[in-house]
Formats: structure tokens, sequence, C-alpha cells
């Protein structure tokens, strides 16, 4: 019997290894379709096995997500602890009495490792739980398995009950078989309790009965690890291979803050001059870089993405889950095109020629079905317009993405081939790129408009150049970058003179640049306008670097972002910092001193940019919390998990007209903390969720929305009316 | 059909405009850009190509040296080819002079349609389309808010405060678009770089057979004796109805010769 069940079991593992392996083979090759990674992903050697630890080994993003979190851990853990029984298994085939070197007599492994069996099938009866609360057919589009393959999953938690249970049995059986109780042959069996009470249950059934037990739970086992492994190649559970990897090789810290340069081949593109053949963008699925579709192939469908995405969340077609499976699918419906070679291309399959010439990015009908928007095989698009232009580049999904997939470089690399390529976007923003283009920012309003906010105030703002000097004196000391909004919209203009008070009331020397000042391009970054990025960051850059700036503070997230993070790409490296930092740093050194009370209830709204894109929490907080009087409530989704305003990926510029608005969605939430005052730190959130608040409470109690500045301004100048707030949101 | 599209090329409507001492514009001190109005046109223009009413798109332009920027751009939006009339003599032109080397320069490229802007950005006269159709003996259809082309003639409406009139005319014939007619389109960098490959064409006064003497500065009817900034506009005064708005609404008018 022994020769017997080795030779199944080496035959098994051989064919089923085989199945799997060749499998993998051509799923690399796949993979290999795609274009080099950009400079810089590769090589980060400590970082990556950091990254490792952190979040495979520790799981720490599934952690934030207490139960699907643990039950995850468990089995993860489970898993690797399995793993060596599955070598006893594999050990046994040969030697019946065989255990693990070294270690393979303690007691204490058997009961870890019956410990961790029990916790993997703890785990699959929690999933279980999990699957069927959140079933898509009770919770539709609410629940965030909504659109994933559903059949795999319940069919993956069946082979881990299976995998689980035969391991079991066969360590029981086996126990009786060698009699372990009396000969000591595996003494480290002693410590499974599992095992022993298996054991126990079955030893009437006496040594041989016992014996055979073992060989086909053994047998049985085996093949269904092997088969799992074989489906697993096939299936979203490649996740558990492909997530090393991907892991090893994502951005870090995240793939949020600053969007990558446009590479072509490996290379970046040089937007002076491009190369005849550069790929501006991804217009099709090979274009992506090969790390983009090992992403695809990560995807686990678990919906974390889905689930905060703003854009899901109010009843539009994009799901970031959906997107990357459906780039997934198309990616592996075109492999055979992609693998074969030029001239084998005409003698495809009708079917596979089709899926090849299926555009990326194109009209599906999809008719407000969601899932229809997603079209992998065509034949209008493999997305729809809708799902490209949904997106505010909140980066929530990346946020939550246990498998570190990057949603909003991909969706970005696709809207700059929209854009660069095909001049296909949202109508409404080509005037605002053409403002930016002409005026330099995005209402067209022009240089000449950029110090009107001043006026009011009743001390002078100094402006570069306006004493004859084309430098920054070296008795300044912070360049106040206003940005668009704060210079051009009437409520941001507000801010801009907050701060401005501020730090003139902190004795704060400070420039702003006036008419030299340009948008800063993250409107047309992120609608994947580059060039015109390029052309607005390198002005920017010489314009800071001819005035020797050094030290700079802002008031928009989305200026912030810019600079900090991405004008290093073109040169410019300035020592950024947001007021909430400035003004922070001023009241712990006392220089300025809030004097009244603010009696009101606040609440705080992260702005994408500054809080998820740049870990910006905690200032805005402490300078709220440094208000005597103001009562500061969170709303439920806060700080990472912060709901998006609506504004962010140039969606300020386009209409809103799919499912319901994003900003009352917000503005619902901060309204329903009781708060009288919804505070933000960034212009365009503070634009969105008073607009939000004026069509959910035309005429109620009055709730205003302003920036954390402005709050703290009646604290420590409340003699002033010109800044002191309307006691309703601003906009009728 | 070879429609041949009128575009200007003015100062950034948005920047601080400086003039020199013969109150001319002075070119250098600010950015120059295709006037938006004209973009309509050219739309316009590169629609009836895409719909296979046109074959060839010529865009012209008077100008200075930079003005070739506003044909690579309508170059990028569609356009076939450009050409670029530039002369020192041209400078400080009136608008008799202006339409006097469209309408040459028009005339020796041949046509079966001109479309123009509804106005210029800049000096905003609105008179180029009509001096340009009478320098060519044309007919004009002017202040189309949507326009259809079919067989030989060209069918526009215009938008009237009460009523929308449709004029047809027969080709060749001038006309000029308003921004009713649909958005232009912005162009992808691909097609920007494109319109680098497409050919400008430069012509002289010389060329378009007019001596220097009769355009120009000098030459013109009308000249400019002062420029003024317009005045900042004042804030206006918001009546509150307490009772009393349309005594005070009266009075408004009253004091200001409305009402008497
Ligand atoms: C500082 C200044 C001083 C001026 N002084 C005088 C003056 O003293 N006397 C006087 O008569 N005019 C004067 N002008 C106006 C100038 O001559 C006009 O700009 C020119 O004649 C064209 O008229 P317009 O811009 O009003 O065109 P419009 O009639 O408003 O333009 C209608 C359409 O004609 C076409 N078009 C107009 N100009 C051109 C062009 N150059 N190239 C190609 N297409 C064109 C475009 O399609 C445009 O949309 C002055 C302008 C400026 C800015
Ligand atoms: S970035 Fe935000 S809006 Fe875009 S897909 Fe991700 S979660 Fe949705
Ligand atoms: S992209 Fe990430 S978060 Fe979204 S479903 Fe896939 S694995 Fe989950």
């Amino acid at each position: 019997m022994n020769t017997l069940r080795l030779v199944v079991g080496l035959l098994m593992t051989v064919v089923m290894l085989g199945l799997a392996g060749r499998r993998l083979l051509y799923l690399y090759r796949v993979g290999g379709a795609g274009q080099p990674v950009e400079p810089g992903r590769l090589g980060a050697v400590g970082t990556a096995i950091r990254a490792e630890l952190v979040e495979v080994v520790a799981q720490r993003k599934l952690l934030r997500w207490t139960a699907p979190g643990l039950a995850h851990a468990a089995v993860f853990w489970g898993f690797c602890v399995l793993l060596l029984t599955v070598l006893e298994a594999f050990g046994s085939l040969f030697d019946p009495t065989f255990s693990l070197p070294v270690i393979g007599q303690f007691p204490v492994l058997g009961f870890v490792e019956d410990l961790f069996a029990l916790l993997c099938i703890l785990a699959v009866v929690a999933f279980v739980v999990i699957r069927v609360r959140e079933a898509p057919r009770d919770q539709g589009r609410r629940s965030r398995f909504f659109g994933s393959h559903l059949g795999p999953a319940w069919f993956v938690l069946f082979m881990i009950f299976n995998v689980v249970w035969t391991l079991l049995l066969t360590r029981g059986a086996q126990i009786n078989a060698q009699e372990v109780n009396t000969t000591d042959n595996l003494p480290f069996l002693r410590g499974a309790f599992l095992s022993q009470a298996i054991a126990s249950l079955l030893a009437p059934l006496g040594q041989d009965v016992n014996e055979v037990i073992e060989t086909v739970a053994l047998l049985v086992g085996l093949g269904v690890l092997l088969g799992f492994t074989v489906f697993v190649t096939y299936s979203k559970h490649l996740h558990i291979l492909l997530s090393l990897p991907n892991v090893a090789l994502a951005r870090r810290p995240s793939a949020l803050g600053a969007l990558l340069p446009v590479s072509s081949g490996g290379r970046e593109v040089d937007f002076e001059d491009p190369g005849e053949e550069d790929l501006l963008g991804v217009g099709n699925v090979e274009e992506f870089t090969w790390k983009g579709l090992l992403d695809f192939g990560t995807c686990t469908e678990c919906g974390r993405c889905q689930s905060q995405c703003p854009a899901w969340n109010t009843g539009k077609p994009l799901s970031p889950k959906l997107l990357i499976m459906g780039l997934r699918d198309h990616a592996l419906a075109k492999a055979p095109y992609l693998l074969a070679a030029e001239q084998e291309r005409d003698g495809l399959s009708d079917d596979a020629r089709a899926v090849a010439s299926v555009p990326l990015v194109g009209d599906t009908g999809y008719a407000g079905d969601p899932l229809a928007a997603y079209a992998p095989l065509g034949p209008g698009g493999v997305i729809d317009p809708d799902v490209l232009w949904s997106c505010t580049t909140c980066g929530a999904c990346v946020e939550q993405c246990p498998v570190d997939i990057e949603h909003v470089d991909h969706i970005v690399d696709m809207r700059r081939y929209q854009v660069l390529m095909e001049g296909a976007f949202p109508d409404e923003a080509g005037a605002m790129l053409n403002n930016l283009e002409h005026a330099a920012d995005p209402w067209g309003r022009g240089a000449s408009q950029r110090l009107a906010w001043a006026e009011p105030l009743d001390f002078e703002v100094r402006v570069l150049g306006a004493d004859g000097g084309d430098r920054i004196p070296d008795d300044v000391e912070w360049l106040f970058w206003v940005g668009c909004a704060g210079a051009l919209d009437d409520q941001a203009q507000r801010t801009t003179r907050a701060v401005a008070t501020l730090l003139h009331e902190a004795g704060v020397e400070f420039m702003v640049l006036g008419e030299a000042e340009s948008c800063t391009g993250d409107p047309a970054r992120r609608m994947g306008n580059e060039f015109l990025f390029q052309m607005l960051a390198r002005q920017n850059v010489q314009t800071l670097d001819d005035a020797g700036a050094t030290k700079i503070v802002v008031t928009c997230a989305h200026c912030f972002n810019t600079i900090a993070n991405e004008y290093p790409q073109v040169g410019g490296s300035y020592e950024v910092v947001h007021h909430s930092m400035l003004l922070g740093r001023l009241l712990a050194e006392k220089r300025l001193v809030p004097v009244s009370r603010v009696d009101r209830d606040v609440t705080y709204h992260d702005p994408c940019y500054l809080g998820r894109h740049n870990r910006i929490f905690a200032p805005p907080r402490e300078l709220l919390g440094a208000v005597p009087g103001l009562r500061l409530a969170e709303m439920p989704r806060a700080k990472e998990r912060a709901f998006c305003c609506g504004a962010g990926g140039a969606r300020m510029f386009m209409d809103e007209t799919l499912g319901t608005r994003i900003n009352e969605n917000r503005a619902a939430e901060a309204i329903a903390t009781g708060a009288q005052t919804i505070a933000a730190a960034c212009p365009f959130c503070i634009t969105m969720l008073s607009d939000g608040v004026s069509t959910l409470r035309p005429d109620d109690a009055p709730v205003e929305v302003t920036d954390i500045a402005e709050v703290l301004l009646r604290a420590v100048r409340p003699d002033l009316d010109d800044v002191s707030p309307p006691p309703q949101a601003a906009r009728p | 059909m070879k429609v041949v599209v009128l575009a200007k090329y003015v100062p950034e409507p948005t920047a601080t405009w400086a003039f020199e001492a013969d109150h001319t514009l002075a070119r250098e001190s600010v950015e120059g850009r295709l006037s938006e109005l004209d973009e309509y046109a050219v739309e316009q223009a590169v629609r009836l190509k895409e719909a296979g009413a046109a074959d060839e798109v010529v865009v012209l332009t008077v100008g200075p040296a930079k003005a070739v920027d506003a044909l690579r751009k309508a170059l990028a939006m569609g356009a076939d080819r450009a050409v670029h009339v530039s002369d020192e003599a041209i400078a400080g032109s009136d608008a008799l002079g202006t339409s006097r080397v469209l309408a040459a320069a028009a005339d020796k490229e041949g046509f079966d349609l001109v479309l123009t802007g509804m106005a210029s950005t800049d000096a905003e006269m609105s008179v180029m389309p009509s001096m340009v159709a009478a320098r060519l003996g044309l007919p004009q259809a002017t202040f189309a808010g949507a326009l259809s082309v079919e067989g030989g003639t060209a069918t526009i409406s215009r938008d009237l405060d009460t009523a929308t009139t449709e004029v047809t005319v027969t080709l060749p014939a001038v006309i000029s678009l308003t921004d009713q007619t649909d958005e232009a389109r912005y162009p992808a960098f691909k097609a920007i770089m494109m319109a680098k490959k497409k050919p400008v064409e430069t012509r002289s006064l010389a060329d378009l057979g007019i001596a220097a003497g009769d355009v120009g500065l000098e030459a013109a009817g009308t000249s400019v004796l002062s420029i003024a900034p317009a005045p900042q506009r004042q804030a206006g005064t918001i009546i509150t109805d307490e009772g009393d708005a349309a005594t005070q609404l009266a009075d408004f008018l009253a004091a200001r010769g409305f009402l008497r």
C-alpha cells in the first residue's frame, strides 16, 4: 500500500504542478507583453522587503477592517503554518513516520499546526457569514462583492475547508495507524489537540482501518490541495501567488500623492521633443507596463476599493474593482493575439482578432447597468467613457487595496491617451483647458485679477517685483502661494485674506507672486493633459527659481500636492507647507494667541489631497483644537476613509450628470454630525460642500462651510468683520 | 469645395495691453492667440470637411510674424494649410486696409466659401466679413448661429431678438459665424504635433499686388487720437424691498435720466 500511495501521490503532484506551471508560464508571457516599467520602479530592495513584512506578513491594510481582516489573517497565517503539515504530508508519502528535521519532534509544532487549522476553519465560517450578509443579491450595488465572481469565491472557501479537514483526518488516522500514544513514534503529534480528538474518534476502528483511512485521506488531501493550486492559477485567487511580487514592486510609500510622469518604453517622455514612436498614455491594454498587468492579475475582487469609491457610492458606473477586473479580462482575451507573432495574427480566430481591435475606452451603450459599462470583449469599448471620467482621483481605492493596486495611475494613463492622442474628453472641460492655456487659471480671469483679494486688507501685502527687485528679499521668510481659487474665487479669497491676516498678526514676513503666479497644472494633469501640465509646471518652477523661493506656504490642497510632490519631477524642490501646518507652528510658538471663544460645533472634512494623498490628518484638527470653546465632531467617514467632495481629478470643471451628487452625499454626512460649521482646508472642497449644503437645506438652520483659517482668525482677531463669515452658507 | 477661413491673431484678452506712441498695440508686450471667436469658424470649416462637404480648408491671417501661432492652432484643429500675409507695410492698417489685404489674399488663394468669426476679440468691429464680401463682389451672410452647405448654396440661421431668420446664399460667398455654432474643439497633443508639419505659406504685399502705400498706418482713413482704459465697473446698487422698493427704483432711474 505504501508504494501505491507513493506512486499515486507523486503522479498527482507531477500532473497538477505541471498544469499549474504551464498556466503560470502562460501568464508570465502575457505579462511580458506589457511595456517596460518606468524609471525608478525597480531596485529598492530594502523598501520592498519592509513592504512584504508590513503588508503581507502583518496584513496591515486587511486588518483595518476588523472582522474580515482577522479572518483573512487567520487563513493567511493558517496556510503559512499549514505549509508545514503539507511538507509532512509529502514526507509521509515516502516514509509514514516522517517528521520535519529539527523542529519536527516538538509537541508545540503539532499544537501550532492544529491551532491554525482550527483558526482556518473558523475563518471560513466567518467568511461564509460575511458573504451571506453582504450578498449582492440582497444588497445590490451596496455590496462590495457586487460584480465580483461569486461562484469561484464560494468554491475557494469550500476548497480551503476541504484542505483543512482532509489534513486533520490524515493526521488523526496517522496517530492511530502509528499507535503514537503507545509507541511514541510521532511525539510532535502529542500537542496536536484536534488531530488527537479525531484519532480518539477513529481509534475504535482499529489500526488496519486507520491505516487505510490515513492513506485515502492523505491522497484526497493532496489531491484537493493540488487541485486548488491549479484552480488558483485560473482564478482571481491568483493573488495568493501574485500579491508577493505586486506588493514588492508597488510604489512606495504609496501610489498616492504625485502622479508619475508619462513614460514610454521605460523612459520619461520629453514633451518638448517627443519621439516619433513614443506612447502617450495608454490606448491599448498592452501599453500598460507589465507591472500594470500584474496589478490586474493580482486583484482579489474583494471590493474594498468599490466600497469606498465616491463615484460608485453615488450611483455612477465607475467601480475601481470592476475597472481592474475589466482590464484583466480584456488582457486575457487579447492574449492569444498579443502572444502570436506578427505574421501569425491573421491566422487567428475571428473572435481573437475582434477582441484585439476593441478600443480600451469606448461607448458600451451600458444604459444605466453598471456591469454593462465594462465590456472586456467589446465591441464598443472595454470601459465606457463614463467610467473613465467619473473618477475624482480621490485615492480611496488605492488607500484600501490590500494588494497595492495603483488604480489612479492606470485611470490617469488612460485619460492621457484620450486627451493627448484622441482629443476625447467631456466637452465642458475644454473651456477649463483653454483657460489654463490662455489665462493661466481655470476660469479664464487672467493675471491682472490675481491681487484683487488683497484690496480689502488694512495692511499691505508684499508682492514680488513691486519694489523693483526681481528676487524675494532676505527678510521675507515665506512665499505665500495664493493659488487660482485663492486669488479669484470669492469664498476662497476670504481664506486667503484670513491666512494673510494671521501671518501678518504673527509678524511673519511673507510675499506673494501676484501676476507672476499661474495655475500649478493640477487639473490639467489629472485630466490627462500632461503637455499642458508640463508647460505650466515648468513656467512656475522657472518663476519660483528666478525669485529664489525656498519656503512656500499654500492654502489649496491641490497646489500643495503639486508643488510639493510633482514639481521635483520638473526640477523644482522647495519646502512646502500647508497653512494648517504653518499656523499650527505659530500657535505653538505663541506668535498667534486665540483670545476669544468660538462657541460652535464644528466638523472637519479631510480634503483628499491633504489627507489620503499627503497624510496631513492631524495639523488641521490640532489647529481647530486650539480654538477655545470649539467642539469638534468627527464624521463617520474621516481621515483615511474620508469621503471625497467631488472636485478632484478635474471633476470640479465637469458636469456631474450621472447618479446622485458627491458633494451632497458628503454635505449630508457633515450636517448629520450636528455641526454648525463645516471646516475644510481646500478651496475646492469648500465650494463643493457649500453648494451641497445650500441644496440640502436652503432655509433650515444655518450651517456654514469655511476654511479652518477663518475659524482660527475669529478666535485671534474677533474684531475683524471682513473675514468673519456670513451666517448662511455662502452661495444662494 | 474649398473653404478659406479668415482667422485673426489677437492679443490675449485677459492680459494687460500696452500701446506704442502711435497708438498701435505694443505687440511684444503681450501674448497673442487665435481669436477665440474665430475658433468657431475654424471648427465649422473642419466639420464641413469631416462631413465630406469640403475637401480643403485653408486658414488665412493678416498679422505680424507671431501670428503664425494662430495659424498653427487652426491647423491643429484640423485645417489643411495656412496662408500668412505679413508685411511691415501693413502695420497700423485700419479696417479698410485690412479688408483690402484679406480680400486680395483670399482671391489669390481661390475658394468656394469664406468663413469668418463674428468679430475679433480686440478691435471688435465686426465689419471685416462685409468689407471683404463687398471688395470681392460676393454675397454675404453674417452672424450665422448655424450653417449648412448643400449643392451650390449655403444656408444659415441668424438669431435675432425675437425671431430666427434663415438666409440662403449661392456660393461663392462670405459667411460670418457666431459663438452659437457648436463648441470649438480642443486639439489633442498628437494633432498639435502633426500641425507642425502642415504647410504655412507666407505672402507679402508684393505677392498680392498691393502697393505698400495703399495700406498701413499712413494710408488709414481714420486715426486714433488717444487711448484710455475703460473705467472700472462700479459695484451695483442693491435695493432691498422694505415696502418702498418701487419708489427707490424709480428714484434710481430718474437720477440717471432714464425717467422724467
Ligand atoms: C490699437 C488699435 C488701433 C486701431 N486703430 C484703428 C483705426 O485707426 N482705424 C480703423 O479703422 N481700425 C483701427 N483698428 C482696428 C483694426 O484695423 C482692426 O483690428 C482690423 O481692421 C480688423 O478689424 P476687426 O479686428 O474689428 O475685425 P472684425 O471685423 O471684428 O473681424 C471679423 C472677422 O474678420 C476676420 N478678420 C479680421 N481681421 C483679420 C485679420 N487681420 N486676419 C484674418 N482675419 C481677420 C476674422 O474672421 C474676424 O472674426 C485698431 C485696432 C487696434 C487694436
Ligand atoms: S480614485 Fe476615488 S473616485 Fe477614482 S476610482 Fe478610486 S475611489 Fe473611485
Ligand atoms: S483592486 Fe484591490 S481593493 Fe479593489 S477589489 Fe481588487 S484587490 Fe480588492
